[in-house]
């Protein structure tokens, strides 16, 4: 067994997460509000240190030897603390100038993250094989498997198209889809069941190892 | 009470006690299920094989402890792979909580199993702030995003850093990725703007989603959870953690499909029944 007091706490507090498997019990919620507690601490100290200090505050406070404040930083600095009007019911309409400006840049990074990086080249990776001289070159499998998922779109889309009625070749097609996103489902709980079994592995293995040494 | 209705009345407390039986007994005596590669796995290995000695690997430790059990086996076989063929290595992170965990790996590799030298053959900035736009700015120029190493080292006194300047000098980046900023990031705005080989090891919660990006080859290769964190291992002969968590997940995988088949028969016992 270790002599470590870290791996003591650590181990005190797995055990007592996992304690409200068996029922709620005060163990569990000891360990429960000291996390929700660190956790907070962490995030303000987090977000103080890493983005409110070098990029806003010490710019304009307190600039580097020989350096000038930035003054533009006023503007993220007057938009920061319209964050905090939603406070008080009679200036909380205030918030929507910050709002308003953080729902643009966002907006603007992820069109372009939207265009860029998934619907150009996915539909490039899902029609490219069906050109005559990609086709040619693939294998059996890699053709059918090309079949396979443009089938997969072009079904899985027609269910989400709701300007027509699903009846006849329409409805069988969104009919198809339904199993392509049922398989699709099904693909995804079998890998968080094995997120979730790993994240059991790994907390079995500190006490096993780390803890209580009876396993390398 | 027939023994049917008695199981469809089960404590729940009894299937979380076989849950951590099913997990905890293969960890105390392991069998040593066999672990087949995939190609995902197996590409992105072929790749780093195929770098020349000297070329630059970014590892972006984008997770924190709760994604170490798939995501620390995984980071530290691509290590071994990586000084074994005396690669540069230039970790980063866009996670704080990831720091310690990437600090870690190259002290169990690069100092004590390779006994590489800090600067010359590898180099941590530790945690790079900023998700999509420190992305951006890293692959465009480096030295505007790595001032100072973890350690406060300016990057201009990092030998190895004297010929990586942007996206041009990393001949494969690779993030270990269990969530926002991780993959997402990496694939939309870092290979979007500046190609190159880019692969993911990602938690096994988020690897299907990935899948659709090594079609269209943004991605070379992903390592998907434990498992492919154990596959990895086996490449580089090195078992670890994942190796030894394999049994423990296909037992509890088995397990788990048992109650899965044996819920539905007995829903569709009493379906039948009213």
């Amino acid at each position: 067994m270790t002599t470590g007091i870290w791996p003591w706490i650590a181990a005190a507090l797995t055990l007592a997460i996992y304690s409200f498997l068996y029922k709620d019990n005060p163990f569990y919620k000891v360990a429960e509000y000291i996390f929700v507690g660190l956790s907070a601490g962490y995030w303000a100290s987090y977000m103080w240190w890493n983005y409110a200090k070098p990029n806003l505050f010490n710019p304009l406070f307190w600039p580097e030897a020989g350096a000038s404040p930035n003054y533009w930083n006023i503007i993220p600095l007057f938009l920061g603390v319209l964050m905090f009007t939603q406070l008080f019911r009679q200036t909380s309409w205030m918030v929507r100038f910050p709002l308003t400006f953080v729902l643009g840049v966002a907006l603007g990074l992820q069109i372009i993250a939207a265009i860029e990086g998934d619907i150009i080249p996915q539909l490039g990776g899902t029609f490219a094989p069906f050109l005559k001289s990609n086709f040619v070159a693939l294998s059996v499998w890699e053709a059918i498997g090309s079949i396979v998922i443009l089938a997969g779109v072009i079904t899985s889309l027609t269910y989400f198209y709701f300007s027509f009625e699903h009846r006849g070749a329409f409805g069988t097609s969104a009919k198809i889809g339904v199993y392509f996103l049922m398989i699709s489902f099904g693909a995804s709980f079998g890998y968080t069941v094995m997120a979730r079994i790993s994240l059991l592995i790994g907390r079995l293995h500190f006490l096993l190892a780390d803890w209580l040494h009876v396993i390398k | 009470m027939s023994v049917l209705t008695k199981i469809s009345n089960l404590d729940r407390r009894i299937i979380f006690l076989a849950v951590a039986l099913a997990v905890t007994i293969p960890l105390l005596l392991p069998i040593g299920f066999p672990v087949d590669m995939s190609e995902p796995v197996q590409k992105v290995y072929d790749l780093i094989e195929t770098l020349q000695p000297g070329s630059v690997v970014l590892m972006s430790i984008d997770y924190d402890p709760s994604g170490a059990p798939e995501l620390y086996p995984a980071t530290l076989s691509v290590m071994r792979q990586c000084f074994a063929r005396n690669l540069r290595v230039f970790v980063i992170g866009m996670w704080a909580t990831g720091v310690p965990l990437g600090q870690r790996a190259l002290n169990t590799v690069a100092v004590d199993e390779y006994h590489k030298e800090y600067g010359k053959d590898f180099v941590n900035f530790g945690f790079r702030p900023g998700g999509a736009v420190m992305l951006v700015n890293l692959g465009r120029n480096i030295y505007d995003v790595c001032r100072q190493d973890v350690y406060g080292t300016p990057v201009e006194d990092l030998p190895m850093m004297k010929d990586v300047r942007s996206s041009k000098d990393i001949a494969f980046a690779i993030t270990f990725s269990m969530g926002d900023p991780g993959s997402d990031q990496w694939i939309w705005y870092y290979h979007a703007r500046y190609r190159g080989n880019l692969a993911t090891a990602q938690t096994a919660i988020g690897a299907p989603k990935y899948y659709q990006y090594l079609q269209t080859g943004q991605l070379v290769g992903l390592i998907g959870g434990m498992k492919g964190a154990a596959e990895y291992e086996r490449l580089v002969n090195v078992p670890g953690l994942a190796t030894v968590g394999m049994d423990s997940q296909s037992i509890a995988h088995m397990l788990i499909i048992g109650f899965i088949v044996l819920g539905n028969l007995l829903y569709w016992r009493e379906k039948r029944n009213k």
